[in-house]
C-alpha cells in the first residue's frame, strides 16, 4: 500500500483563496440587472384568524410592481417532514388563520426598500385574535386551544398532538424489578438560535424561458428545488437552484422557508430578479430555533452500575408547525440508546403543537438535550453506588459489531478507548470528587465531568443518495462535479481530496463544480452528517473509473499489463522504470486519437444501507437507520465562583472516533466550533420569549461566544477506520456529534466543583446560587423558555 | 431624496458617489462600488461582518454614514492581497484553518490587520481586545488566534522584516 498524500492531512481549504480575500459570493451578494426588493409582511398576533387582506392602497405606492397573498398562491402546503403519516401542514402564505407571530401574511416586491417598507406598512390585515398557548405541556391539555387537530393516529386524551414516537424492546418493568437501584429524574433543555451569520437570503429570477433561477442561503440544493418547484406549481426542471457560499447554517437553513417561495412567485409576477433578505431581527423574531425538550428518565442498574433498564418520556414544541418537531422524537430515542447497551427501554417522545414560531433541526437535533439528561443521571447513579463515573461509562459502553436493537451494526467502535483517553489526559479518577471535599470553604472552586455520545451519519433522506462526476482535461487536470455545498465544513476540500488522492494528481489540479441542480448530480446535503462518507466515496468511485480507464490505456501504450503499472504524480510508469511512462495529458489524447473520441470521464454514486428501500419509520423506529455511529467521550473542568455564582470553562477535552479523519484540520475546526456552541448553550444563549414574542432580538441580548469566551478545545484522536486507495472506505460524522457529551460533562464538573446538581439548561448563576442556598429559591423567571 | 456627490477613496481608488444622505458606508461599498467582500451580519454594529478600515482603524461600515467618509481612506478585503499575493494575515488564516464558512472572514482579517499594523507583538489582552467586536459562529476562535500568532512570526520573521500585516 502506498503512502497517503492527500487524504489524512492538513490540507488547507479549496475556497480559503476567495474566502480570504472577499471574493467568495454569498447569497447576500448576488446582484442581477434590474433586481427588485422583496419584503415579508408578518402577523403580529400568535394565533388569530384571517378575516380580510386589503392591498389596494399599498400597491399605489410608487415603485410597488407586486404584492401577493395566499390568494396567489397555488395553495399547495409545505413540511420538514412529508410523508403520508406526517403530511405536509405548512402554507408558504398564511390561508385564513395564523399561527405564530412572525407567521408570512403577504409579500412585497418594490424597486427599493423604502417602497417596499411603506407598502407593507399600508396592507390592511384584518384579525381576530384566538386564545393561544405556548407551553407544550398546556397545549397537551384537553381543553386547550387548538391549533391544529390531532394527529389521528394518538389516542390519547391529548390535544394538538403533532406527532408520537413510541418504541421498546425487552421487559421494561421486570428489568426494573431485577434492578438493585431505580432513580427517576426529569430535566429541562431551553431555546436557542443558531446563529449563523449571514442571515437567510434569496434571489430569484423567473427567465423568459420559463425557467427559475434560483440563488438561497441554504444547507443544499436538491431539497430546495424540490420544495421550491412543488409549492410554486412548477415542474421539477424549471427550476434550477445555483451555487452560493454560506454564511453559516448549523441546521436551520434545510427545508423550504416562505421568503424563498415568495422571492419565486414575485419573481413569476413581475418577470424580474426578486431578492429578499432577512433582518437580524426577523431571524431572531419569526425564524426556526432548535428545540427544547422536557426530558423525563427512569433507569434501573445493578449494583455494579450495569445498566438493566430506562424509561423515557421527551415532550417536544415545535412550535406552530410540525417543523422537524416529529424527527426529534424519533432522534431523541437514538440518542439515548446509542452509546450504552440498555437491554430493557421504553420509550415514547410527543411532539405538541404550540403557538410559537416554527423550529428546525438545530446542530445535534436533540443530542446534547438527551445527553444532558441521560449523562447527569449516570453520574448520579455512579454517586449513589459509590462507583467510578468512568468505570461506569466503561461497564456500558458499545463495543465493535455490536447490533442496535433495530439491527443496524455499530461497526469499528471506539467509545471505550475514547473514555479511557479522555479519563487519562485529564487525570480525570485523580481529580474526581477530591475538591469538592478538600476546599469547601474557598471561594473559586473546581470540578471535573465527563459525557459520552454518539452520532449517526448520512441516513435514507431525500435526496438519499450521492453521485460525483470527474472529468479529466486536455491537460491532464480534473474537473470535479459535486452536488455538494460547502457551508463550512470543508465539503469541496475533503472531495478533492479524495479525488487527488485516488488520481495521484496535485489539489491545485482539481477544479470544483459545486451544488446547482442543472449541472452538478445530486448530492445527499449538508444536513445529514453523510457528506465525508456518503459523497466522499461518491467522488472516490468517479475518481476510481477514471483511474481505471486512464490504466487501460496505458497499458496500450506501454505495452505492460495493468499489474506492471504504477499511478504516481499524474503519469503511469511501467514497475521499475519511472522512464517508461506515459503522463495524464499523453493518455487523454491517446484516448481521443485512438479510441474514436472517447474522452476520460468517471462518475460514482453511493448511498447507506443499499438494502434498505427506505428511511426508518419515525413513529416506530423500525428500519435501519445507518450504518456508520462516531462516539466521544468528553471532558469539562470548570471553575466556579461560590460568591457570584459564575462559572468558567477552563478545559474541554474531546476523545473522538470519527472513524478516519480525512483532513485533520477541518475536524479540528469543527470540534471547536462545537465545543464553542455548547459552551454557549450551558451559560450563554437564550432566546427569552412571552407569548410568542421574542424579547431579546438581537447579539447585544443574545449573548453567543466572543474571543473573550473562547472554549479551551483540546482534540484526541481514537482511529478506528482506514483509507486504502481504491477500496471502500468507512467514515463518521464530525459536524454535529460534539454538541453534547460536553454540555453534560459541564453539569457533572458543576457537580464536582460544588455540589449543585443542575436539572436544567442554561447553567446560569442564579441556578448555582441557588443550590448553594445562598439565593431564595423562588418561581423562576416570568417568561415562557 | 436629494442626493449628494460623496467622494469616496476605496482601496486607492477614487470615486464620486451620487448618494442621498442617509446611505450607510457599508452600502456605498456593496450596492453602488460592488464591493461585496464587506459583510452585513446584522446591520446594528453586533457582529462585526461590516468591518472595514478607515484611516487605517476598523470600523463597523454598517454604523458609518457614506458622507461621513470624505477625505478618508477606505480599505476593504479586497484591497489587501495586492497582485495576487495574499498578505501574511490572509494566508495565516488559510494556512490554519481559521476559516470555515468565511462569512465573518473580511472583518475578521481586517481587524486583525489593523491591529498588527499598529502593534507588531500584541500581547493575549491586546489581541481580545481588537477581535471582540467580530463573531465567529464556526471556529470557536481557537484556530483565529492561531493564525493571529502566525501571522505575529511571519511578520517578525527576518524575511517577513517590513512586511505588511
Amino acid at each position: 500500500m502506498s503512502e497517503l498524500e492527500y487524504v489524512g492531512r492538513r490540507v488547507p481549504r479549496k475556497d480559503g483563496p476567495e474566502k480570504v480575500t472577499g471574493g467568495a459570493i454569498f447569497s447576500v451578494d448576488v446582484r442581477l440587472q434590474g433586481m427588485l426588493v422583496g419584503k415579508i409582511l408578518r402577523s403580529p398576533h400568535p394565533h388569530a384568524r384571517i378575516l380580510n387582506i386589503d392591498t389596494s392602497r399599498a400597491l399605489q405606492v410608487p415603485g410597488v410592481k407586486a404584492i401577493v397573498t395566499a390568494a396567489d398562491t397555488p395553495g399547495i402546503p409545505h413540511g420538514f417532514v412529508e410523508t403520508p403519516r406526517y403530511p405536509a401542514d405548512q402554507p408558504t402564505l398564511a390561508v385564513d388563520r395564523v399561527r405564530y407571530v412572525g407567521e408570512e401574511v403577504a409579500a412585497v416586491a418594490a424597486t427599493d426598500h423604502y417602497a417596499a417598507e411603506e407598502a407593507l406598512d399600508l396592507i390592511r390585515v384584518d384579525y381576530e385574535p384566538l386564545p393561544s398557548v405556548f407551553d407544550p405541556l398546556k397545549a397537551m391539555e384537553v381543553d386547550a386551544p387548538e391549533i391544529h387537530p390531532n394527529h389521528p393516529k394518538v389516542k390519547e386524551p391529548y390535544r394538538n398532538i403533532a406527532g408520537k414516537t413510541e418504541t421498546a424492546w425487552g421487559d421494561v418493568e421486570r428489568g426494573f424489578a431485577e434492578s438493585d437501584y431505580v432513580r427517576q429524574d426529569r430535566f429541562e433543555s431551553h431555546l436557542r438560535t443558531h446563529g449563523y451569520l449571514e442571515p437567510q437570503a434569496t434571489v430569484a429570477s423567473f427567465e423568459a424561458n420559463g425557467k427559475l433561477n434560483v440563488w438561497t442561503s441554504s444547507q443544499g440544493p436538491f431539497i430546495k428545488r424540490a420544495k421550491l418547484a412543488r409549492t410554486l406549481g412548477l415542474p421539477l426542471s424549471s427550476v434550477r437552484v445555483q451555487k452560493a457560499y454560506v454564511g453559516g447554517a448549523f441546521g436551520g437553513k434545510i427545508d423550504l422557508f416562505s421568503h424563498e417561495f415568495c422571492a419565486g412567485l414575485l419573481s413569476m409576477k413581475t418577470s424580474r430578479p426578486v431578492k429578499i433578505v432577512a433582518t437580524r431581527q426577523e431571524v431572531f423574531c419569526a425564524y426556526r430555533h432548535g428545540q427544547p425538550l422536557i426530558v423525563e428518565v427512569k433507569t434501573g442498574v445493578k449494583k455494579d452500575g450495569t445498566l438493566v433498564a430506562q424509561e423515557y418520556r421527551v415532550i417536544n414544541n415545535p412550535g406552530a408547525y410540525r417543523g422537524s418537531g416529529v424527527v426529534v422524537i424519533f432522534l431523541a430515542w437514538g440518542f439515548a440508546m446509542l452509546p450504552y447497551r440498555i437491554p430493557n427501554l421504553k420509550y415514547e417522545g410527543y411532539a405538541v403543537y404550540t403557538n410559537n414560531p416554527v423550529r428546525a433541526p438545530q446542530r445535534g437535533h436533540g443530542a446534547p438535550q438527551m445527553r444532558f439528561a441521560a449523562e447527569s443521571q449516570l453520574d448520579m447513579i455512579a454517586e449513589e453506588l459509590g462507583l467510578d463515573p468512568v468505570e461506569v461509562r466503561l461497564k456500558n459502553a458499545r463495543q465493535s459489531g455490536e447490533l442496535l436493537p433495530n439491527g443496524d451494526n455499530v461497526h469499528n467502535c471506539g467509545l471505550s478507548d475514547c473514555i479511557k483517553e479522555a479519563a487519562k489526559s485529564t487525570g480525570f479518577s485523580e481529580k474526581c470528587g477530591q475538591r469538592r471535599k478538600a476546599a469547601s470553604s474557598e471561594r473559586y472552586r473546581r470540578g471535573i465531568g465527563m459525557g459520552v455520545s454518539s452520532y449517526f451519519g448520512g441516513s435514507l433522506i431525500y435526496p438519499n443518495s450521492s453521485s460525483v462526476i470527474v472529468k479529466m482535461n486536455d491537460d491532464g487536470s480534473v474537473t470535479l462535479l459535486t452536488g455538494a455545498l460547502d457551508i463550512g465544513q470543508g465539503a469541496e476540500t475533503v472531495l478533492s481530496q479524495i479525488v487527488a488522492e485516488e488520481l495521484k494528481l496535485p489539489l491545485e489540479e482539481i477544479q470544483v463544480i459545486a451544488a446547482d441542480t442543472e449541472t452538478t448530480p445530486v448530492d445527499i446535503g449538508a444536513w445529514i452528517s453523510g457528506g465525508a462518507y456518503v459523497s466522499g466515496n461518491a467522488a472516490r468511485v468517479a475518481a476510481e473509473e477514471v483511474r481505471r480507464k486512464l490504466l487501460e490505456i496505458a497499458e496500450e501504450e506501454l505495452e505492460a499489463s495493468k499489474e506492471d503499472l504504477v499511478v504516481d504524480d499524474k503519469s503511469i510508469y511501467v514497475t521499475g522504470s519511472p522512464d517508461h511512462h506515459r503522463t495524464y495529458r499523453q493518455l487523454v489524447e491517446a484516448s481521443i486519437r485512438k479510441h474514436r473520441g472517447d474522452s476520460i470521464i468517471g462518475e460514482g454514486h453511493w448511498r447507506t444501507m443499499r438494502d434498505e428501500p427506505m428511511h426508518p419509520s419515525l413513529a416506530t423506529t423500525k428500519g435501519r437507520w445507518s450504518e456508520n455511529y462516531a462516539f466521544d467521550a468528553q471532558v469539562a473542568e470548570v471553575e466556579v465562583d461560590t460568591h457570584t455564582g459564575m462559572i468558567r470553562l477552563l478545559r474541554a477535552v474531546t476523545a473522538h472516533d470519527c472513524g478516519f479523519p480525512i483532513n485533520p484540520l477541518l475536524v479540528e475546526g469543527q470540534i471547536d466550533g462545537q465545543v464553542s456552541m455548547a459552551l454557549g448553550h450551558a451559560f450563554m444563549e437564550q432566546v427569552l420569549m412571552k407569548e410568542g414574542r421574542t424579547l431579546n432580538p438581537n447579539w447585544l441580548d443574545y449573548h453567543m461566544p466572543n474571543i473573550h469566551t473562547l472554549a479551551p478545545s483540546e482534540h484526541i484522536d481514537v482511529i478506528t477506520e482506514s483509507y486504502e486507495v481504491g477500496r471502500p472506505y468507512r467514515t463518521k460524522e464530525v459536524g454535529e456529534g460534539y454538541v453534547s457529551a460536553i454540555l453534560a460533562a459541564i453539569a457533572n464538573a458543576i457537580y464536582d466543583a460544588v455540589g449543585v446538581r443542575l436539572f436544567s439548561t442554561p447553567f446560569t448563576p442564579e441556578k448555582v446560587l441557588k443550590g448553594l442556598g445562598a439565593l431564595a429559591r423562588s418561581d423562576e423567571n416570568d417568561t415562557d423558555v | 431624496m436629494n442626493k449628494n456627490i460623496v467622494a469616496l477613496t476605496v482601496n486607492g481608488e477614487e470615486y464620486d458617489l451620487a448618494l442621498e444622505p442617509q446611505v450607510t458606508l457599508l452600502e456605498a461599498l456593496r450596492d453602488h462600488l460592488g464591493l461585496t467582500g464587506t459583510k452585513e451580519g446584522c446591520g446594528t454594529g453586533e457582529c462585526g461582518s461590516c468591518t472595514v478600515l478607515m484611516d487605517d482603524k476598523p470600523i463597523l461600515s454598517c454604523l458609518t454614514l457614506a458622507a461621513d467618509c470624505r477625505g478618508s481612506q477606505i480599505v476593504t478585503i479586497e484591497g489587501l492581497a495586492q497582485g495576487g499575493k495574499l498578505t501574511a494575515v490572509q494566508e495565516a488564516f488559510l494556512e490554519k484553518g481559521a476559516v470555515q464558512c468565511g462569512f465573518c472572514t473580511p472583518g475578521m482579517v481586517l481587524s486583525v490587520t489593523a491591529l498588527l499594523d499598529e502593534n507588531p507583538q500584541p500581547s493575549e489582552e491586546d489581541l481580545k481586545k481588537a477581535l471582540e467586536g467580530n463573531l465567529c459562529r464556526c471556529t470557536g476562535y481557537n484556530k483565529i488566534v492561531e493564525a493571529v500568532h502566525q501571522a505575529v512570526e511571519t511578520i517578525s520573521s527576518p524575511e517577513g522584516e517590513g512586511r505588511q500585516a
